[in-house]
């Protein structure tokens, strides 16, 4: 049984903020979740290592200096920024 | 007349030919677009300036008597979590409002880079995390078949456009069935690729190990024919393997002695009439020729439980981005960076990505980690397994595609995990990175159609739509039925 303690701490982890009036219901509806997940605990089949699902492997190479986005560019998305840097007010 | 069962074919004909410009097909489709959209909700974004400049472009190109490319001219759509440069890229999130990407996804480069007509971005479940479209912040897409019904999820919007003839293909994403469910609910033809067959760059991620681009079309010549342009090895998806897209030249292939593997783990909880239109194309295979194999797929059980510890797992963490700080929506008023964060991702996301990323981060976080994702990725391993055993038996598995057909709208909202057990057909492939098709094959009450599902071994693209193919072919095609609306030629 999954607890408001439980999903409160969890909330902050991802940080969400789930209004006081929600929490009971979305501790219910996680609690169903959480039991539905919890079924894999039924499986008798202890399972085999998994890694990654087309077998590949480390793979290196040189370190070869390639062009990179301009700064303008990545910045565009937040009106151009400030300085060349992303800008965020302290507190609004 | 436009051939439904060879659309793209058809289409590029008609340019040749010079019996259309693609300036005048182009425009056709935008009006069409005007005119039913608002019915059909499939898009959310259209790119008219963008469509008839590459229109403008095939038509110098004819007019110098030059050779198109393989999709050159078609009109055709993309799901909007497909990056495209100088065009919004939402995810149908209010998180992503305003995001314009600098960069375009390698699958939308190579589509590009051939004159594709980009006609819109299409309607989506927020984040591709959903089955019936209707967690998009834009509301749901409906079914061209039946309005009062849903299109399907999460590529809604791609289904919706093409089978209301609002597109003649499309591209959607599919993390654990979200190509192939809307195409079985809108009576298309969808192909889930192989993992590492299609790059993912560009593709705004949801579970990493699971996500791959695919084509959503009216029949199988079309998906045989996009598929083969976009695989492609690309170094900037790390998981791209480079595969050969070579199944177009393969559709014609004798199917006869072809084992199809029947499993009857696939068989249960069937809505009648989809357990009656899936025995009935079992029929049909025998009599084509094919041998159908008993398969046991015991595993397939706890497929569904894995999948949704796994896929959260990843959406928490590929979620974490989102923070208000770099692009998108950003919370009005905030006391200092971490309340700004927490607002923005509280108002920006819909309530089920909430949902998804708190499992996500309840599984993986200490205490649970290994009794959740650690012992779904274990058990991913064994289903990994089932489905490499099964194919020693089998050339390929026919299944279902969703147990019932598309829901009414609103059905989707009620209870959540009822929700999820629709997945149960075709998130196995995703678990195992196979390739997955789905093909009509049948309808069922209100006209709704009935899709199936052929599953390949890894890389067995060429085999399954082999298979598709052929039982389109002797079917005649019934089950591709066009609707009315859209462009009609």
């Amino acid at each position: 049984m999954v607890t408001r303690e439980e999903i409160e701490n969890i909330a902050l982890l991802s940080k969400l903020f789930v209004a006081e009036e929600e929490l009971d219901g979305l501790t219910k509806e996680m609690d169903q979740m959480i039991a539905f997940a919890d079924t894999i605990n039924q499986a008798t089949d202890a399972g085999e290592e998994f890694d990654n699902i087309n077998g590949l492997q480390n793979a290196f190479r040189e370190d070869e200096v390639v062009p990179s986005y301009p700064q303008s560019e990545i910045l565009k998305n937040r009106d151009g920024g400030v300085d060349g840097f992303f800008y965020v007010a302290k507190h609004k | 007349m436009l051939d439904y069962l060879a659309q793209i074919r058809s289409l590029q004909s008609m340019l040749r030919e010079k019996k259309i410009s693609c300036t005048e097909l182009t425009q056709a489709y935008l009006d069409a677009m005007e005119r039913d959209n608002p019915k059909l909700n499939a898009y959310v974004t259209a790119t008219p300036e963008a469509a008839l400049a590459a229109a403008k472009q095939v038509d110098e190109k004819l007019a110098r008597g030059e050779e198109l490319a393989a999709l050159e001219g078609i009109p055709m759509t993309l799901k909007d979590n497909i990056s495209t440069k100088d065009i919004p890229t939402t995810c149908c999130s209010k998180i992503l409002e305003g995001y314009v990407p600098i960069y375009d996804a390698t699958v939308w480069k190579l589509l590009k880079d051939q004159n594709a007509v980009l006609l819109g971005k299409t309607n989506m479940d927020e984040f591709a995390m959903g089955s019936s479209c209707e967690t998009s912040c834009f509301g749901g897409a409906a079914n061209p078949h039946n309005l009062d019904h849903v299109a399907g999820g999460s590529s809604g919007g791609v289904a919706s456009a093409v089978g209301g003839n609002l597109a003649a293909y499309g591209l959607g994403s599919d993390t654990g069935g979200s190509i192939r469910q809307p195409a079985s609910f809108c009576g298309l033809v969808g192909l889930k690729p192989t993992y590492g067959a299609v790059s993912r760059f560009g593709l705004v991620a949801y579970a990493s190990s699971l996500d791959q681009i695919g084509p959503i079309t009216t029949n199988v010549e079309d998906t045989a024919l996009v598929y083969d342009q976009i695989c492609r090895y690309d170094p900037m998806d790390s998981t791209s393997k480079g595969a050969e897209g070579n199944t177009l030249s393969h559709l014609k292939d004798p199917v006869k002695g072809k084992r199809i593997g029947i499993a009857k783990e696939y068989l249960e909880g069937l809505k009648p009439e989809v357990e009656a239109a899936i025995q009935q194309a079992m029929k049909t295979y025998e009599a084509m020729g094919c041998e159908l194999v008993d398969i046991s797929l015991p595993a397939l059980k706890y497929a569904l439980p894995v999948y949704y510890i796994l896929a959260c797992a990843e959406a928490s963490s590929n979620l974490g981005r989102y923070d208000g700080i770099r692009y998108g929506y950003q919370a009005d008023s905030y006391l200092n960076t971490h309340d700004m964060i927490c607002k923005t991702r509280s108002a920006g996301f819909g309530k089920e990505v909430q949902r998804r990323i708190l499992l996500g981060t309840y599984v993986l976080s200490s205490g649970y980690y290994d009794a959740y994702y650690k012992k779904a990725q274990n058990l991913r391993g064994s289903i990994v397994r089932t489905f490499r055993e099964a194919f020693d038996h089998c050339d390929a598995i026919l299944a279902p595609t969703v147990p019932m057909t598309s829901f009414p709208k609103g059905f989707t909202s009620q209870d959540p995990i009822e929700t999820y057990q629709t997945d149960i057909c075709t998130v196995p492939v995703n678990i195992c990175g196979l390739p997955g098709v789905s093909i009509p094959c049948g309808f069922g009450e209100k006209g709704l159609p009935i899709g199936m599902q052929l599953i390949g071994n890894t890389f067995g693209e060429a085999n399954i739509l082999n298979l598709a193919w052929q039982f389109e072919q002797a079917t005649g095609g019934e089950f591709n039925k066009k609707v009315e609306g859209g462009l009609a030629l």
